[in-house]
């Protein structure tokens, strides 16, 4: 195909300095932060160099808010994926309401945030929430729990709260992938003598790669760059527990009011995550064939 | 032959009533609770069936609260953030669409890491700048950042749609003496209109259900948006759940009701159109 250079860049330019402006020019601003040691926004530090750094790497905060992010990435990646392959696949049967189904599953995307938290503040709630009292009608529970008491049991709710939310977005871009594979090979595996799970594996699983790469991208940085569902919640406790670098950083900046930590926290945090992007890319790209 | 149907079957229910329970019965639970009396709210024994029916939380969340005030910031920041979007992002997807040129998959690549770009490594240093360039407490603020959180997807999106319209249509009009300009118009937009519908339900969402930037970029009363007024009432110490309930079902009702009318747009955009 022949090259349309500067009208392209026509088309795509306002929408790239857009974003570039409002991405860089930021990015500097925390870059040049996280040399000095400025703390209440608006005054002015004195030049530290990389000290922030070096501080920053023995910090048991900055251990603990790492780990927790990771363990948040892997435990959404975890529910997600199941809960969106298990309603993409159930809506991609013929069974009456599909339709309306498919249209409405998608009820906890479209709503904000907050109410999200309103709605599981209220089931899960210790006192009078309607999940503690059907736990014990059935007999799963004695008595009624704190679901946001422990660390271990608030960081779980939060991750089946936060994939509650996502995952019936993650279904339908999962049915876009389904949609685009052809009938004629499952009715050609059948024919062979394949069974359901193998279909899965071998027909089903392959041909969503284009999909699952965006998904495993995208998807990890989404999860990573959760902060409402978690501040709205628990404020990252009980005893830090539920602490994720997104709040660190935002705690950092505007409780402790430590707004050079908080840059270098979010340079160290971006350089992280491009470098995950890159690889991922690299190493995950489906190849072109269109 | 007919038993794997019938497996099938016990499984599709089974997951069909699963689905429901967890996706479908916590919207019935919410908005039944906001009818029902502050006691009943917050009884020890739960009631599947109210009963008992007050529109007292509404009364007070309507004529006794700053909602409305909240609502308008809302309309206005979520409605100028998707038209800037739409514009942005129907432009740029044409360009990486049908105009191959130097870096278009960078510029491709870089858009999608940037869509999951996490907003809160900017919190800091764009409160700062936007300080600087007195931005803070106004809506321009919260629509800068909610282009940049919605268009990169809405490109993603903008493209798979584009590429379901056959080349001959464009490329006859082109022989037809038609400039770009009138193809883009006459031909792409209209083509692709159920496509920007979902698209801009998608951005329309994503700046309606905004919270960080929201509560860090605007401090007056008279500028905050439904979901940071909403989360003033879910800190405080004592919550009045019913207002509170009231104010959550009134909160999700316009992008519901924007669902209602072009929500299978947007589905079917999602399920037939993108990520191919």
């Amino acid at each position: 195909m022949k090259k349309n250079n500067i009208e392209g860049w026509l088309f795509v330019s306002p929408l790239v300095i857009w974003i570039s402006l409002i991405i860089l020019v930021p990015i500097y601003i925390a870059f040049e932060l996280s040399l000095f040691n400025v703390k209440i926004i608006g005054t002015s530090g004195k030049f530290v160099g990389i000290d922030n750094y070096i501080k920053l790497i023995g910090k048991s905060k900055f251990l603990n808010a790492s780990l927790n992010s990771f363990y948040w990435i892997i435990g959404n990646a975890i529910c997600q994926t199941f809960f969106a392959f298990t309603i993409a696949l159930t809506i991609n049967y013929k069974f009456p309401g599909k339709k309306i189904m498919a249209n409405w599953i998608i009820l906890s995307f479209i709503i904000p945030t907050v109410v999200v938290v309103v709605i599981w503040k209220l089931m899960l709630s210790s006192s009078s929430g309607v999940i503690n009292s059907v736990l014990i009608d059935i007999g799963l529970l004695d008595e009624a729990t704190g679901f946001f008491s422990s660390p271990n049991k608030a960081f779980i709710s939060l991750v089946l709260i936060n994939s509650w939310r996502w995952s019936p977005f993650l279904a339908l871009i999962i049915l876009s992938g389904l949609n685009s594979i052809n009938r004629e090979m499952y009715d050609a595996s059948k024919v062979d003598g394949a069974n359901f799970v193998q279909q899965f594996l071998f027909i089903t699983f392959p041909n969503l790669k284009s999909v699952l790469f965006v998904l495993g991208l995208v998807g990890t940085l989404l999860s990573f760059n959760i902060f409402d569902i978690i501040w709205l919640i628990t404020k990252g406790g009980p005893s830090s527990a539920t602490t994720t670098l997104p709040l660190l950083i935002y705690e950092t900046a505007f409780t402790k009011f430590r707004i050079s930590q908080a840059a270098t926290l979010s340079i160290v945090t971006s350089f992280l995550l491009l470098l995950f992007s890159i690889i991922f890319i690299k190493s995950m790209a489906p190849k072109e064939d269109d | 032959m007919i038993k794997e149907n019938n497996i099938k079957l016990i499984f599709l229910s089974l997951s069909l009533l699963l689905i429901i329970l967890i996706f479908f019965f916590p919207f019935f639970w919410i908005i039944t609770s906001s009818f029902k009396s502050p006691e009943e709210i917050i009884a020890t024994s739960t009631t599947i069936i109210p009963r008992s029916f007050t529109l007292e939380h509404y009364n007070k969340i309507l004529f006794n609260s700053d909602f409305f005030i909240y609502l308008k910031n809302s309309l206005i920041v979520s409605f100028s953030s998707m038209i800037i979007s739409i514009i942005l992002s129907v432009s740029a997807a044409y360009g990486l669409h049908k105009l191959k040129f130097y870096g278009n998959k960078f510029v491709e690549y870089s858009l999608l890491v940037t869509y999951a770009f996490p907003g809160v490594i900017l919190l800091v240093p764009i409160y700062l700048l936007f300080a600087k360039v007195n931005l803070l407490n106004s809506y321009f603020a919260l629509i800068v950042v909610n282009v940049l959180f919605a268009t990169p997807f809405a490109v993603w999106m903008l493209k798979a749609f584009f590429k379901l319209i056959p080349n001959e249509i464009e490329e006859a009009a082109y022989i037809d003496g038609a400039s770009r300009y009138i193809v883009i118009s006459r031909i792409i937009v209209p083509l692709a209109a159920p496509g920007i519908a979902s698209v801009a339900i998608f951005c329309f969402i994503i700046s309606w259900t905004e919270y960080l930037f929201a509560s860090i970029l605007i401090s007056g009363d008279d500028l905050k948006t439904l979901p940071v007024g909403l989360a003033g009432i879910v800190g405080q110490y004592q919550i009045d759940w019913g207002f509170l309930l009231s104010g959550a079902v009134l909160a999700s009702l316009p992008v519901i009701l924007l669902f209602i009318f072009i929500g299978k747009y947007f589905v079917s955009g999602l399920t037939e159109g993108a990520v191919k």
